[in-house]
C-alpha cells in the first residue's frame, strides 16, 4: 500500500489552483457538482515517487483571519484538519498582494512548498522573481509553474514528495523583538511548547492569557491589537516583496482594461449580458440536441437489442428480459439521453467562470440587483441555478451576510434546471404547437415566483439592510480547453454515477411496485397502482387524474428527471416491444454515420439565428403516444409548472438543510409545495376555460 | 448629479479642496492615493489584504450603481460606495 501524503492547496482567489490541481491528478480529478467556483472542497489524487499524493483545494481567500465562511473552512483545514504539506500558490504578477496569505501559512510552521504561478503573465508584465533568494530566506521550495501548460507540476510534486520526506518546515519567521518578546511571554503562560506562531498570535490578540502582553503593546505602540499585528506582518510581507520581486516598466498594454471598458459599459455591458445569456441558452439546447437524439437511438435501438440478443442466448428467462427493457432501459437508459445537455451546459458555465465573465456579471447586475434588495454577488449562484440547484446553493458561502445568503438560497430552487428542462423537452414537444415559447415561459415563471418569495421575504422575516460588497474582478484569461474538458467530464461522470444509482434503484424499485403482487396480468392490480390512486385526490384539482402519474412522481423527490424514467417504467409495462433480428457489425456501422450527421447537424445549428430546437416531435415514439392520452394541453401545463415551482429533489433539500439549517429546508419545501399547487391550480382552471 | 460632478472636474474645481476626499468622492478616470481609513470595520481589514491598503496608488475604472471598479498595481476590485466612503484618499490627477 502506497503512502499517502495530503495536501491543503492553498491561495487568493484566481491565482489558477484549480488549474494546478488539474495538471497533477489529470483525470483523477473529483470537483463535487459544479463547474469552476472553487467554494467548496475539490480533491484530486496522484501518485508521485512511490506516494498517493492527495490534494484538497481550499477556497481562495486573501488572509486567514476568518470573516467569510471560506476564510473559516481553509482557517479550519489548515488547524484542525492536519495537512501533512501546505502548498501556497502564487499568482506571480501579484505578489505583493498574495504575500501576507503567504506569511500567515509560514506562521503555521508545517512544511510548505510555494508554487509561483502564472509565471508567463508575470513575465509580461516585467516582473522578475528572485526564486534563489526567496527559498533561501524562508526554507522552503519555490517552483514556477504555468497554469495554462502545466508546466512545472512535476517539480511541484517532487517538492511536496521532498518537504514530506525531510519533514522540512520553513525557517520561523521573526517578527520586531517586542512584539517577539510579547509572544514569548505568551507562550510561556501557555505552556505548550508545539503551539504554532499563527495560533499564539490568535492567543495574543483574543485570548483572556494574552492579555497583559496585549495592553503593553497597545499602550506602546498606541494602536489596537489587531493593527499592531496587521502592521507588523505588512511589513515583513512588504519588506520580503522588495527583496525578491522587482517590477520593470512593461510595454504590454493590458487588454483587460480594453475589454472592460465595453464589458463594463453601463449601456452596452447590460445587452452584452443579455446576448451571453441567450448565447447560453441557444448553445445548450440547439447543440445538444442532435447528439441527445442520436443517444436516444444508440441506446433503443443498438444497445438496448444487443444486450437482449447476448441476454436471450444465455439463456435469460422471459422475466429477465423484461426487467431489462423495462427498468434498465427504460429508466436509467432514458435519462442517459441527457448527457450532452448537461454536458454542454456545463462547459458553457465552466468557460464564464474561467474565462473572467462570471464575476463581472455581479457587478454589472449589482445595479438591478440591489433594486430588488439583493447583492449583486448573488447572481452569480442564481445563474449557477440554471445549472444545477445544489452547486448554486453551495456558492451562496460568498456572500458574507445570513440575510443576503438566505434570500439567494430561497430563490435558487426556483431557477430551472436542465433535470426540468428535460421534462419540459418532453411534454412541450408533445402537447404545444410552440413549445420554444412554453419552455421559455416556464423559465420566466420560475424567475418571477423567485423574484416575489425574496420580495416577501424581504417584507416579513428578512427586513434590514443590504450589505456591501467586495469582489476582485480576475484579467479576461483564455480557458484551458483541457482544464474545462476535465470540469465537464468530472460533472457527467457525476450524473452517470446518479443514473447508475439513485435512478436505477428508484427504476427498480417502481419495477417491483408495478408487479407485485406477483402473477397480476395489468398493472393497474398492482402495489404502485394502489400508492398513486391514494394520492390522486391531492393533485385531481390541477388536472392530473391519472393514478400513473400521481405515482410516478414519489420516485420522483429523488430527482426530477425521474419522473419521465418512472412513467417509462409504468407505460412500458403497456408497450409491446418489438423483436427484430439484426446484424450487430452492419447496426454499429449505421450508428457511427448516425453520429456523425448528429456532430455535423449540431455544429451546423450554432451558425443558425433564433433556438431551433424543440421544434420538431422525434425520439420515443411509443412512450410519447401513450403518454399523450394520459393529459390535455392544460394539465400537461399545469404538471410541468407543479414540477417546476416544488422542489421535487431529494439533493437540493439536503444541500440547503445543511446551507440554511433543516427547518429552513422543510419549511421551504412545504412552501415550494403549496406554491405549485396554487399556480398550477389557477393555471389549469384557466387553461380549462379557454 | 453624477453628471454635474463631472463638469465640475473638468474644470479643476473640486478637486483641490482641502477636505478629507473618501474614494467615494473619486469620478471615472481619476487616479488616487490611499491615505489611510476612518474605521476599523472587519470588511476594511479583507480590503487592505485584498491589496487596497494605504500608500498604494488606485485609479477609478469604473462606476455602476452603488459600485465603484478600482484597479490597484495588478488587481481589480470592486467595492461598494458605503465601504468606499471609508477610505480616505489624496488625488493625484486626473488621467483617462
Amino acid at each position: 500500500m502506497r503512502k499517502k501524503i495530503t495536501v491543503a492547496v492553498t491561495g487568493n482567489p484566481n491565482v489558477g489552483k484549480t488549474t494546478i490541481l488539474n495538471h497533477a491528478a489529470r483525470a483523477n480529478l473529483s470537483v463535487g457538482n459544479w463547474p469552476g467556483v472553487t467554494v467548496e472542497r475539490k480533491e484530486g489524487l496522484t501518485a508521485h515517487k512511490g506516494y498517493e499524493i492527495h490534494l484538497v483545494d481550499l477556497p481562495g481567500i486573501y488572509t486567514l483571519d476568518p470573516i467569510s465562511e471560506d476564510e473559516k473552512i481553509a482557517h479550519n483545514f489548515l488547524s484542525d484538519g492536519d495537512p501533512d504539506v501546505v502548498l501556497d500558490v502564487i499568482e506571480t504578477a501579484n505578489a505583493e498582494r498574495d504575500l501576507l496569505l503567504t506569511l500567515e501559512l509560514l506562521e503555521f510552521g508545517k512544511p510548505m512548498v510555494i508554487a509561483l504561478n502564472m509565471i508567463d503573465e508575470a513575465e509580461r508584465h516585467g516582473v522578475a522573481v528572485n526564486t534563489f533568494h526567496m527559498s533561501e530566506v524562508l526554507d522552503i521550495p519555490v517552483v514556477k509553474t504555468n497554469g495554462k501548460t502545466g508546466d512545472g507540476v512535476d517539480k511541484l510534486l517532487d517538492a511536496i514528495v521532498d518537504v514530506y520526506e525531510n519533514q522540512k518546515v520553513p525557517k520561523p519567521i521573526k517578527y520586531n523583538d517586542r512584539f517577539e518578546d510579547a509572544l514569548a511571554q505568551v507562550s510561556e503562560q501557555i505552556r505548550n511548547g508545539s503551539i504554532n506562531k499563527h495560533t499564539l498570535i490568535d492567543f495574543l490578540s483574543k485570548s483572556e492569557k494574552g492579555k497583559a502582553q496585549r495592553i503593553a503593546l497597545e499602550k506602546f505602540y498606541k494602536k489596537n491589537i489587531t493593527t499592531i499585528i496587521k502592521d507588523e506582518r505588512y511589513s515583513f510581507a512588504n519588506g520580503f516583496f522588495a527583496e525578491t520581486f522587482k517590477k520593470k516598466n512593461s510595454t504590454a498594454r493590458d487588454i483587460t482594461d480594453r475589454i472592460d471598458k465595453v464589458i463594463l459599459h453601463p449601456i452596452y455591458g447590460f445587452f452584452i449580458f443579455l446576448a451571453a445569456m441567450f448565447l447560453l441558452f441557444k448553445i445548450s439546447f440547439d447543440f445538444s440536441n442532435p447528439l441527445m437524439e442520436w443517444t436516444e437511438g444508440f441506446i433503443n435501438n443498438f444497445l438496448s437489442p444487443v444486450v437482449a440478443m447476448a441476454l436471450t442466448k444465455a439463456g435469460a428467462t422471459e422475466w429477465m428480459l423484461k426487467f431489462f427493457s423495462e427498468a434498465v432501459v427504460g429508466g436509467v437508459g432514458f435519462v442517459i439521453t441527457f448527457v450532452p445537455l448537461i454536458g454542454t451546459i456545463y462547459f458553457l458555465l465552466a468557460l464564464l467562470e474561467m474565462s473572467g465573465y462570471m464575476p463581472r456579471i455581479a457587478f454589472l447586475m449589482d445595479r438591478f440587483m440591489h433594486k430588488l434588495g439583493l447583492h449583486g454577488k448573488g447572481m452569480i449562484p442564481l445563474l449557477l441555478g440554471f445549472g444545477c440547484n445544489v452547486p448554486a446553493i453551495m456558492a451562496t458561502r460568498t456572500l458574507e451576510n445570513r440575510r443576503d445568503k438566505l434570500l439567494v438560497i430561497a430563490m435558487i430552487p426556483f431557477m430551472s434546471c436542465p433535470a426540468r428542462l428535460i421534462v419540459f423537452s418532453f411534454f412541450a414537444v408533445l402537447f404545444f404547437s410552440n413549445p420554444a415559447i412554453v419552455i421559455f415561459s416556464l423559465y420566466v415563471l420560475g424567475i418571477l415566483i423567485g423574484l416575489m418569495t425574496a420580495f416577501f421575504l424581504r417584507k416579513t422575516a428578512f427586513k434590514g439592510r443590504l450589505s456591501h460588497f467586495v469582489m476582485e474582478l480576475p484579467p479576461y484569461r483564455v480557458p484551458s480547453l483541457i482544464t474545462v474538458v476535465r470540469i465537464v467530464w468530472a460533472q457527467i461522470k457525476n450524473f452517470l454515477y446518479r443514473a447508475g444509482t439513485l435512478i436505477f434503484a428508484a427504476s427498480v424499485v417502481i419495477w417491483i411496485l408495478l408487479n407485485i403482487p406477483p402473477g397480476i396480468k395489468n398493472p393497474s392490480q398492482s402495489a404502485a397502482a394502489y400508492i398513486g390512486k391514494s394520492i390522486t385526490p391531492i393533485f385531481k384539482p390541477i388536472g392530473i387524474k391519472d393514478w400513473r402519474i400521481s405515482t410516478s412522481l414519489i420516485p420522483a423527490f429523488l430527482a426530477r428527471e425521474i419522473v419521465l424514467s418512472s412513467m417509462g417504467t409504468i407505460y412500458s409495462a403497456n408497450v409491446e416491444i418489438e423483436k427484430k433480428n439484426f446484424h450487430v457489425v452492419n447496426e454499429l456501422k449505421g450508428q457511427a454515420i448516425n453520429l456523425i450527421f448528429a456532430v455535423k447537424e449540431s455544429l451546423l445549428s450554432l451558425l443558425k439565428p433564433g433556438i431551433n430546437t424543440l421544434k420538431a416531435d422525434t425520439g420515443d415514439v411509443n412512450l410519447r403516444n401513450v403518454i399523450k392520452g394520459s393529459f390535455t394541453p392544460a394539465s400537461a401545463l399545469s404538471f410541468m409548472i407543479f414540477l417546476l415551482l416544488y422542489t421535487s429533489c431529494l439533493a437540493t433539500v439536503a444541500v440547503m438543510a445543511r446551507e440554511a439549517g433543516k427547518w429552513v429546508a422543510l419549511i421551504f419545501l412545504a412552501y415550494s409545495f403549496a406554491i405549485a399547487w396554487v399556480v398550477a391550480f389557477i393555471v389549469y382552471n384557466v387553461g380549462m376555460t379557454l | 448629479m453624477q453628471n454635474r460632478n463631472r463638469f465640475r472636474h473638468k474644470f479643476g474645481q473640486g478637486t483641490s479642496s482641502d477636505s478629507v476626499k473618501t474614494l467615494n468622492d473619486l469620478q471615472v478616470g481619476e487616479v488616487a492615493q490611499i491615505t489611510g481609513f476612518s474605521n476599523h470595520n472587519e470588511i476594511l481589514l479583507k480590503i487592505e489584504a485584498m491589496g487596497l491598503r494605504p500608500g498604494r496608488k488606485i485609479k477609478v475604472l469604473q462606476r455602476l450603481g452603488r459600485g465603484i471598479l478600482v484597479s490597484t498595481s495588478m488587481s481589480r476590485i470592486v467595492i461598494t460606495s458605503d465601504v468606499a466612503r471609508s477610505i480616505e484618499v489624496k488625488c493625484e490627477k486626473r488621467s483617462q
